[in-house]
């Protein structure tokens, strides 16, 4: 037991002798670079989004840096990011962000990517008064919570679908609509299910299947199955990324003809490379579109972000990515305001934001949420095998018309 | 006898005193160092049915995020509409006072130990019947069932989540939350400790290790099994139940599948320290969870991406080269620092032989 005792008090000195060495402190600012922190998924179920959600930061950083970076009281400054990886779980994301702000001393934040981890990890930079300025958490309760130090360069997630409803109204005669809808069970999905629920109440409509779907999404037969019986006039999914791909692979499998298919996260998905022709006609909701007429001096307008963007990381860039980029642009702009490193004053010009980006226009409304920028819907559609993402709504920008109802498969070549 | 007890005197209060100063010594880890009290807590517990009954139970993250829930639950249902604030996008935003927030949060803690511990009765009566692989995988079972179930009830937030009271603002120090919670999870873990070693010195661990060791024998000596093995998943349920109460407020979000009934991290996590440090021992878990904890804090962010190919290398050296965990080699290779007696005459009798 003695020699036992003595290993055990040796090891635990060691320890605290090392953790105490290591207690350092990265400054918010070391040298010429700003530090920001941020918490993204590079495992687990949102990988994907999250790698899209890094690239579009890292797209920034680099843009930002090369163009001289961002001047504060007269000198130059560079971005560097610290990245961390939550594994798609809110409680490694919390976790995470203490990190972040206790151990490496980071004290601006970039957001994560999703709703619940954002939510996650909102409390935390509340704490500890650390301005974030995050692109990808859209649940409206987000924004609820009086969060002072929170700011979302997106739009809510209630408004992604809510147009696409009374599109369906508006080509069904002005007629309320019976409509069916498979939700992930996540922060994000259940959002747009609010939505949803808010714009059949408006235009009278039915919901005639309200599903659920589960977290690890690769099965929604049984809804699809429901559908094929039942004959809605609008099908409503969402489950980001996988949601997506799930929906168009089972419905294209089981032929189900629907007049009307809404979707969030197609381009993420990459919907149009992966599926082809099985995803044409899909409607879905985006935050941004290339097509779209707003400029920056940093990346140009959109379709030269898209260009830059495919030049460096070999794919369309989907709305998560821009909006990444956009959090960065913002960051910039509310430094240079600010015209100092005090935390309190960055969040006091954050909130004063009123600028155009490549990406839209961002002004940040009292709850944090963007409200300067309008949702936008894109049709799939295809020329031969060639499939590309057309802007139908709204009317400002849109390069097609809405084609509707969706062809019945037996008429699909 | 007595020098030895002398110097656990002197380790037990060395390692209070360490555990008390943790937070001001390393002020950057507090809440690092949360999460290390609730992971020995979880594998500790985990043990009297693993390693000690010998019931490899995947179901104790039933009780963890039945405690996450109720503590979070009580502590806004005591003074506002539940339902009102989980709704997502309600306008309305509530805010504890301080003495609310404490209140609550007693209270929920209070809850969050007595009702698992009440469920694991109920649960461990109809399924305790089951053995070995059987009793996995039902448990296994229940973890998914409860995840799945709590992400539908509309009240507690459903799919939405549920977002737990935030820490008074009138605490103006930012440290306080950090300190609170540790020091609770700390209370907690001496708790589960003292609890644990106590049944190590009781006929009640005899029992154990009798349905362990031979189940049918030990009924055969007029040992009412099922009473025991319902009491000793009561015993874990207890202080899953508060372990989960401790971390809903920690994280500050509570996700039904991936923050509460959270059975492919923690769930896992908790069976792999036990093994990792030594099931059966009193140390071997403690040992087992702040090494894993290290491992994980701070190898996993200088292979981003590839840790859980790290965890999984982890599991088959541990499996391979440890099947005893740290305790059990340690006790092979060091059998009479552990109070085992050796015969030189009757082992060098047994070398002779060979």
């Amino acid at each position: 037991m003695n020699k036992l005792v003595k290993l055990f008090i040796t090891s635990v000195s060691a320890i605290t002798l090392a953790l105490a060495s290591f207690t350092s402190s990265f400054a918010k600012v070391e040298g010429e670079y700003i530090v920001l922190g941020s918490a993204i998924s590079l495992t687990g179920k949102y990988s994907s989004n999250g790698v899209h959600t890094q690239n579009g930061y890292n797209m920034a950083v680099e843009r930002i840096n090369s163009m001289g970076g961002v001047e504060v009281q007269g000198k130059k400054y560079k971005f560097e990011i610290i990245y961390y990886d939550d594994e798609s779980n809110p409680k490694r994301a919390a976790q995470l962000a203490e990190r972040l702000i206790k151990q490496d001393g980071v004290h601006y934040m970039l957001g994560p990517y999703s709703s619940g981890l954002t939510k996650a990890i909102a409390p935390v930079t509340e704490k500890y008064k650390i301005p974030m300025v995050e692109a990808n958490g859209a649940s409206r309760s987000l924004f609820t919570k009086g969060y002072k130090y929170l700011f979302a360069v997106l739009s809510p997630a209630n408004q992604y679908l809510e147009v696409a409803i009374d599109l369906a109204v508006e080509k069904n005669g002005g007629k309320p609509v019976r409509i069916a809808q498979a939700f992930e069970q996540d922060a994000f999905s259940q959002d747009v299910r609010l939505g949803i629920l808010d714009a059949a109440k408006r235009t009278g409509s039915e919901i005639i299947i309200d599903d659920k779907l589960p977290k690890e999404l690769n099965d929604m037969a049984a809804t699809l199955a429901k559908v094929k019986a039942t004959k809605p006039d609008v099908l409503v999914v969402s489950g980001h990324t996988k949601g997506a791909l799930t929906a168009i692979r089972q419905i294209s499998e089981m032929k189900v003809d629907v007049p009307m298919l809404a979707m969030t996260h197609c381009d993420a998905a990459k919907l149009s490379k992966q599926h082809g022709k099985n995803s044409e006609f899909a409607l879905c909701a985006s935050q941004w579109h290339k097509n779209l007429s707003y400029k920056d001096n940093f990346f140009g307008g959109g379709k030269k972000y898209a260009k830059d963007f495919t030049k460096e990381f070999g794919y369309d860039p989907p709305y998560q990515s821009a909006e990444s980029s956009a959090a960065l642009l913002v960051f910039k702009d509310a430094f240079e305001r600010a015209n100092s490193f005090d935390r309190d004053a960055v969040r006091d010009a954050l909130k004063d934001t009123d600028m155009q980006t490549f990406y839209g226009n961002i002004k940040f409304g009292p709850g944090g949420q963007n409200i300067a920028k309008p949702m936008i819907l894109f049709q799939v559609r295809c020329k031969g095998d060639d499939c590309e993402n057309r802007v139908v709504a709204p009317t400002k920008w849109a390069s097609d018309k809405f084609y509707h109802p969706i062809p019945k498969w037996s008429e699909r070549s | 006898m007595n020098a030895i007890k002398q110097k656990d005197l002197i380790l037990y209060s060395g390692l209070i005193i360490l555990g008390l100063a943790a937070p001001f010594l390393f002020s950057a880890f507090k809440v690092q160092l949360t999460y290390l009290c609730v992971l020995i807590v979880l594998a500790m517990t985990w043990n009297l049915q693993g390693g000690e009954m010998g019931y490899n139970s995947f179901g104790n993250i039933l009780f963890y995020g039945l405690g996450m829930y109720l503590t979070a639950s009580v502590q806004v249902g005591m003074f506002f509409p539940l339902a009102e604030w989980t709704e997502s996008g309600g306008e309305k935003t509530f805010v504890h006072t301080t003495a609310q927030y404490f209140q609550g949060i007693s209270v929920g803690l209070l809850v969050a130990a007595i009702v698992p511990t009440l469920v694991a009765g109920a649960i461990g009566y109809a399924i305790l019947g089951l053995r070995g692989h059987y009793f996995a995988i039902c448990t296994l079972g229940l973890g998914i069932a409860a995840g799945e179930i709590a992400g539908g009830i509309e009240i507690i937030g459903a799919g939405q989540g549920f977002t737990t009271p935030p820490f008074p603002a009138e605490i103006v120090d930012p440290e306080a939350r950090g300190q609170f919670f540790y020091f609770l999870s700390f209370l907690v873990l001496v708790l589960a400790f003292v609890f644990v070693k106590y049944i190590y010195g009781s006929r009640f661990r005899l029992i154990l290790n009798a349905i362990r060791d031979n189940e049918d024998k030990a009924e055969a000596m007029g040992i009412q099994t099922m009473k025991y093995k319902i009491v000793g998943w009561m015993c874990s349920a207890f202080f899953c139940g508060l372990a989960g109460g401790i971390m809903g407020g920690l994280i500050g979000y509570i996700d039904s599948t991936d923050v509460a009934f959270d059975g492919r991290e923690m769930g896992v996590f908790m069976v792999l320290m036990a093994i990792l440090g030594g099931k059966g021992t009193l140390w071997g878990p403690v040992i087992g969870a702040t090494l894993f904890h290290f491992f994980k804090e701070g190898l996993w962010t200088f292979i981003l991406g590839w840790q859980y190919v790290a965890l999984g290398v982890l599991i088959v050296v541990i499996v391979v080269y440890f099947p005893e965990g740290l305790m059990g080699w340690l006790r092979e290779k060091y059998p009479d620092r552990f109070g085992e007696v050796i015969d030189e005459k009757d082992r060098k009798a047994q070398v002779e032989i060979k």
